[in-house]
């Protein structure tokens, strides 16, 4: 296991640091002592088997959920998101996995949820604008920001999730899964979009089950195992390094069927 | 149009997509009406059919249906039931129930007559106390809803009950109180009507404001590069509308004229409309109705949106009760029970307010009250019994909420939520 913390690239301030962060549900623990920095212009890939708690993770961060105990400091003050509002206000976006848009609500409205311009007289105007831009950015193909998003596709969903999440022109960044719903070239650019926020110096956490996606645009890869920490890895180390940490163990049912695979061949060229 | 920064090849930022249909002008939108009618999008449509059906059926057994001081009189009715079906358009909304509006308005009807009449306190303190007294209740179910997790259902079954022990304990043993015949709340709920020739400059105004609104916005739009739809539409929707309301003023007029009662129940619907349709509020309602998780996450405060909608509710039952008791110029025992409940529920679904949540408009409560009322008017010119009154009306609700459910299936099929 190669531990990097701290050897990181730093290109910047951390924006968020985590210590000793649990998170209990009854008597279950989805999250012991889970420590984490993203710092200002960084990808952080949060890596884990199902259940391995990145989701619940990202609601603590969220405001969705509340810390059992352990301080989490953003942008060098120590924080408490209370609320999905008070994360939202203090500059982490999120876009979750279950996109949580209101299918009776346009595109427009959904985008603009909880931040709309000229509460006593909407400007729809200005909104429906705004909403073309972001898309437009995110090279979207959605015909109309008019129609309910009941009629959208999975993908022109998670472009509209990502869309609103890029509004309020946040510090930090959370995707969960932003590429399982893609197609490949709306993948690509939701890669390059991840990229050039990363140049703007926001950070980014993304979650992601694709180990490709995740080493094409991470700086940094977290590894999260049954509620723990489970090392911290580059781009470039070995596949092999990164499934032993997911699974826990160097013999894994992914490094077992593929020895079985080689002893095959083997088997097969004697 | 080209040189906009905002416009795509030549064309508007919203009409670029080479897959949308360009619907524009008067074709456009006739095919866009057809287009939502047939995915299940009804909107008004049904109500609009009913209400010809009705009216044919009725004055074909009884031409007095449509003599004008007959309308006139249903026009009185529909106000105070239609602003309590105000408050349910609300809690709808939302997608919860208020089950205790009746008693509300009754309770609010003895208040304001015990308070009034029999204690001697000013007109509109009485008035006041019993809205507060409502607006109370809401935040008392707002409260049961929010911190205890009661369902609505259940907080406000409770309530029914409990409100209307209140009413009865605060009316006493005299079981009603009548009120003064020549007091202005009275007139106001009885006798009260437009003169003439304000009735037709009111039936103007939504046509200008069509006009007006529809100009800004366009010229709005084409600034910002958007599509502006087309100008032949908005003068068309504005005349006709203004034709329509001229005539029924002018037919009204043959008879007693427009009552007041119903203007300020029309104001209402306006503004509860601008308020749902055109501020952050309206559409943190919608939103909290449609998916209240999503809207949580979106940073909005869900409790407080339960909340204003519970109290609205209950403060527009309040009311509600307050017009009915100037209506009748009494409080009594009888106030609000029987069938106002349900009346006011049916009248919000059957102007085409889901129950289901995160879908509806202020303007039901007035067409569905119109709807009910006119069944209720011309089934009473029959001289039906009321059991056969039940059973007609109950059957009516039950097909307006077929049609919902089925409109609301089409909807999903056809990826309109």
């Amino acid at each position: 296991m190669t531990d990097i913390t701290g050897s990181g690239p730093t290109r910047g301030e951390p924006v968020l640091s985590l210590r000793n962060v649990s998170k209990n549900f009854g008597a279950v623990s989805a999250l012991t002592d889970i420590e984490l920095d993203v710092h200002a212009g960084e990808v952080v890939a949060l890596v884990g088997d199902n259940g391995a708690g990145k989701s619940t993770l990202v609601k603590i961060l969220a405001g969705v959920h509340q810390a059992s105990s352990g301080t989490i400091r953003f942008m060098g003050r120590e924080v408490a998101m209370t609320d999905p509002g008070a994360a939202l206000d203090l500059g982490i976006a999120t876009v979750f996995q279950d996109l949580a848009l209101c299918e009776n609500l346009d595109v427009v409205a959904n985008i603009f949820l909880g931040r709309e311009l000229d509460p006593w007289r909407l400007d729809e105007v200005a909104m429906e604008v705004k909403a073309w831009t972001l898309l437009n950015e995110l090279a979207a193909r959605i015909p109309s920001v008019r129609e309910p998003v009941a009629s959208l596709s999975g993908g022109q969903r998670q472009t509209v999730a990502i869309a609103r999440s890029l509004l309020l022109e946040p510090k930090l960044i959370m995707l969960d899964e932003p590429t399982a719903a893609l197609g490949v070239a709306q993948t690509a650019e939701v890669l390059n979009l991840i990229e050039r926020v990363r140049d703007r110096g926001l950070g980014v956490i993304v979650i992601s089950h694709n180990m490709e996606d995740v080493r094409a645009v991470a700086d940094r890869i977290v590894v999260l195992r049954l509620g723990r920490n489970n090392g911290v890895f580059t781009p470039e180390s070995s596949n092999h390094e990164l499934i032993a940490a997911i699974t826990g163990a160097t013999e894994n049912a992914v490094s077992r069927r593929a020895a079985a695979h080689a002893a095959a061949q083997e088997g097969g060229l004697a | 149009m080209s040189q906009n920064p905002n416009s795509v090849a030549g064309r508007s930022l919203d009409r670029a997509d080479a897959r949308l249909r360009q619907d524009e002008g008067l074709g456009g939108a006739l095919r866009g009406f057809i287009d939502r009618v047939r995915s299940g999008d009804l909107g008004m449509l049904p109500v609009a059919v009913g209400l010809v059906l009705i009216s044919v059926v009725f004055t074909s057994l009884n031409p007095v249906f449509v003599a004008p001081n007959n309308l006139v009189n249903l026009l009185f009715d529909c106000a105070t039931v239609g602003i309590i079906s105000l408050g349910i358009v609300c809690v709808l909304m939302v997608g919860e129930i208020d089950l205790s509006v009746g008693s509300m308005s009754g309770f609010a009807s003895a208040m304001t007559g015990t308070l009034w009449v029999q204690q001697g306190w000013p007109l509109p303190g009485a008035i006041l106390a019993a809205l507060a007294v409502g607006a109370l209740i809401g935040a008392l179910y707002a409260v049961l809803f929010n911190r205890l997790g009661m369902p609505s259902f259940v907080a406000t079954l409770s309530g029914l009950l409990a409100i209307l022990g209140m009413q009865l304990y605060v009316l006493g043993a005299q079981g009603s109180i009548n009120l003064p015949y020549d007091s202005p709340l009275v007139k106001f709920g009885q006798t009260l009507i437009m003169p003439d020739w304000f009735a037709y400059l009111v039936a103007l105004i939504p046509g200008i404001l069509i006009i007006a609104n529809g100009l800004s916005a366009m010229r709005r739009r084409r600034a910002a590069g958007l599509s502006g739809g087309s100008l032949s539409l908005v003068v068309i929707k504005a005349l006709v509308l203004t034709v329509a309301l001229e005539v029924v003023v002018w037919y009204l007029n043959l008879g007693r004229g427009v009552p007041w009662m119903f203007g300020l129940f029309v104001l209402l619907v306006v503004g509860m409309n601008y308020a749902l349709t055109r501020t952050q509020w309206g559409r943190s309602m919608t939103a909290v109705g449609g998916n209240r998780e999503a809207a949580r996450r979106a940073g909005i405060n869900v409790r407080r949106i339960y909340a204003s909608a519970f109290v609205l509710c209950s403060t527009f039952a309040a009311l509600g009760g307050i017009l009915s008791a100037a209506r009748l110029a009494s409080a009594s025992q009888q106030a609000g029970t029987g069938d106002v409940n349900l009346n006011a529920i049916a009248a919000a679904v059957i102007g085409g307010t889901s129950l289901f949540g995160g879908r509806g408009s202020a303007y039901s409560a007035l067409l569905g009250i119109i709807v009910i009322q006119a069944i209720a008017s011309g089934l009473t010119l029959l001289n039906l019994s009321s059991s056969l009154r039940y059973m007609i009306t109950g059957g009516v609700l039950a097909v307006a909420v077929i049609v919902d459910s089925l409109a609301r299936r089409s909807r999903v099929s056809h990826g309109r939520a």
